[in-house]
């Protein structure tokens, strides 16, 4: 098992902030077997529903989150022929604009790096104890579905 | 005793995250607990009347509603996730 710390953990949850740039440096890590790099990010919209939506709140389980994260990268690394991925998810507050989610994978081909970044983010939205509350300018609701 | 943890649209509705019920040497099931977590929290009701809908955990684990539940146990009662 990876004995990496804080940043260079291949799965976290953080409130703050990440860099796809340092995240794919990371990923890369100068292997010069990595021929193609796919990358998810998901980011906060403003409209839902058709309303305005000011900001989100994610909350987790903490300890389990985390725990089906590194599960869905270990089997995301035993299903698809990819090198390595990383997944990084924020909590708390996220406004408008912001970055929510970033998943990661480099492999020699193209092909089998965007099947398991789409695979990845798909199941992690039935898989990862996360949740969602969309604040508008009349009120705000959980987000319970998975558009 | 039991420790229920509640999240997102449940803790809410139930205006608490965490709730503790007793439990005897034998444990309880946990369809038994999620009837006396309804109890406690009538506003619950209509969310957990389905369970079937819900994702559930021991201690950290996914459950299912014919589990065994003892004391010292840490559950948790989830709405569908919304992460990503």
């Amino acid at each position: 098992m990876s004995e990496e710390k804080g940043v260079s953990k291949p799965v976290r949850i953080q409130t703050e902030d990440f860099s796809v740039e340092e995240e794919t440096r990371l990923l890369h890590g100068g292997n010069g077997g990595m021929g193609g790099i796919v990358s998810f990010l998901g980011t906060a919209r403003d409209f839902s529903r058709d309303r305005d939506v000011s900001r989100l709140e994610f909350e987790e389980y903490a300890g389990m989150a985390e725990k089906a994260m590194n599960a869905l990268r270990d089997k995301a690394m035993q299903q698809f022929d990819i090198i390595d991925m990383r997944i990084v998810h924020r909590i708390g507050t996220i406004q408008a604009g912001e970055q929510i989610v970033l998943i990661i994978a480099g492999a020699a081909h193209r092909g089998v790096a965007f099947d398991a970044c789409e695979w990845c983010i798909d199941t992690l939205k039935q898989t990862v104890p996360i949740w969602k509350k969309e604040i508008t300018p009349t009120g705000e609701s959980w987000v319970e579905e998975h558009p | 005793m039991i420790r229920v943890l509640l999240f997102a649209r449940l803790a809410d509705l139930a205006k608490t995250r965490e709730a503790e019920f007793e439990c005897n040497e034998q444990g309880i099931c946990l369809d038994e607990l999620i009837r006396q977590v309804v109890a406690r929290f009538p506003a619950l009701e209509a969310s957990l009347a389905q369970p079937r809908l819900l994702f559930l955990a021991i201690n950290q684990e996914q459950a299912w509603l014919d589990e065994q539940v003892n004391s010292g146990d840490e559950v948790a009662i989830m709405p569908p996730f919304s992460g990503g």
